[in-house]
């Protein structure tokens, strides 16, 4: 008799605690609502429109999005990220940048600036493998791929920078992949930054623009 | 800065002038603007005494050295000050108002 009301305590007991777990759950859900809206949806047609500014095609599965934290205005970059097989550093990042470092209106002029700051804390020397004017966002663009080793460190660094224009301004897209020295670059990622680019396309005027 | 070097088309279609003031000394400021490819001036003040004309408080962070806060200020063709903002310059809303101003008359 006495264990038979203990079990009935127990279940009782039992089953407050699980409705007080269900109301805090109900609870934290209303929390999840209340969260900040993502910025960006995704389309029938499988690409992404971030802001309702720009849409672009989503890479494929292993590339992680990134989007600016604490984000200041006039710095704004969002991008993709991989982790390559192999040992550190093996990753591949790419990104599109409203503000690329430097300040000329001229490719030239700021690629030479952009390339004095760019991995300017991996302290890398950078040899241009290819520099080539190439057609990107229906305008003229120029395509720049360097390399860059770090022999203390043993590590190396291959990237790709299109500078083209928004309106008057300068914007870049580039994808930086790393490796130890001793490594080996994997194609396919540079082959996925070049479908990005190729898709990526503005649905309405920069703030620069309606100036 | 170098907000301010892009966007320095725009301030001279909206008739405006960018200057830069810092506590710093001339040598220091030239290599900086060397660094940044900046070619608007750069005002060395060495005593602080425009940043403390203009309200801005000296940094607290830092004792024992003239460090300023940084602080944006617009002042119109009158000579009347339109625009305080402090901590890093807020460019789209100084644009805006920089165009207000132009199309005012100011």
């Amino acid at each position: 008799m006495i264990l038979i009301s203990r079990r009935e305590t127990m279940r009782k007991q039992s089953f407050t605690l699980f409705l007080l777990s269900f109301c805090l759950l109900l609870l934290m859900g209303c929390a999840t609502l209340e969260t900040k809206k993502k910025p960006y949806e995704v389309t029938p047609k499988g690409t992404v429109v971030y802001r309702g500014e720009f849409e672009f095609i989503l890479p494929p599965l292993g590339w992680n999005i990134f989007w600016p934290e604490g984000e200041d205005e006039g710095e704004f970059a969002f991008g993709f990220m991989r982790r390559d097989p192999g040992p550190f550093p093996s990753q591949s990042i790419f990104a599109y940048d409203e503000e690329p470092f430097g300040c000329s209106t001229t490719f030239e002029g700021r690629e030479k600036e952009f390339f004095k700051r760019f991995l300017w804390n991996a302290i890398l020397k950078f040899e241009v493998l290819e520099r080539k004017k190439v057609q990107v966002l229906g305008q003229e663009g120029l395509s720049v791929t360097v390399e860059g080793k770090d022999p203390v460190r043993k590590e190396k660094a291959k990237a790709k920078v299109i500078f083209t224009k928004r309106g008057e301004r300068i914007v870049a897209f580039y994808i930086t992949q790393w490796r130890p020295i001793d490594g080996v670059y994997d194609p396919s990622a540079f082959e996925v930054f070049d479908k990005f680019v190729q898709s990526f396309k503005y649905l309405k005027k920069s703030f620069y623009e309606t100036l | 800065m170098e907000g301010h070097q892009r966007n320095l088309y725009l301030y001279e279609r909206f008739n405006a002038r960018v200057l830069g003031v810092s506590v710093d000394d001339v040598i220091i400021l030239k290599y900086w603007a060397k660094s940044l490819d900046l070619t608007f001036p750069l005002l060395s003040n060495v005593t602080g005494f425009l940043g403390a004309s203009f309200g801005v408080e000296p940094s607290l962070e830092i004792k024992g050295y003239p460090v300023f806060s940084r602080r944006t200020v617009i002042i119109d063709r009158r000579g009347v000050i339109r625009y305080v903002q402090d901590g890093s310059p807020r460019y789209k809303e100084i644009l805006l108002l920089l165009k207000k101003l132009n199309e005012e008359g100011q």
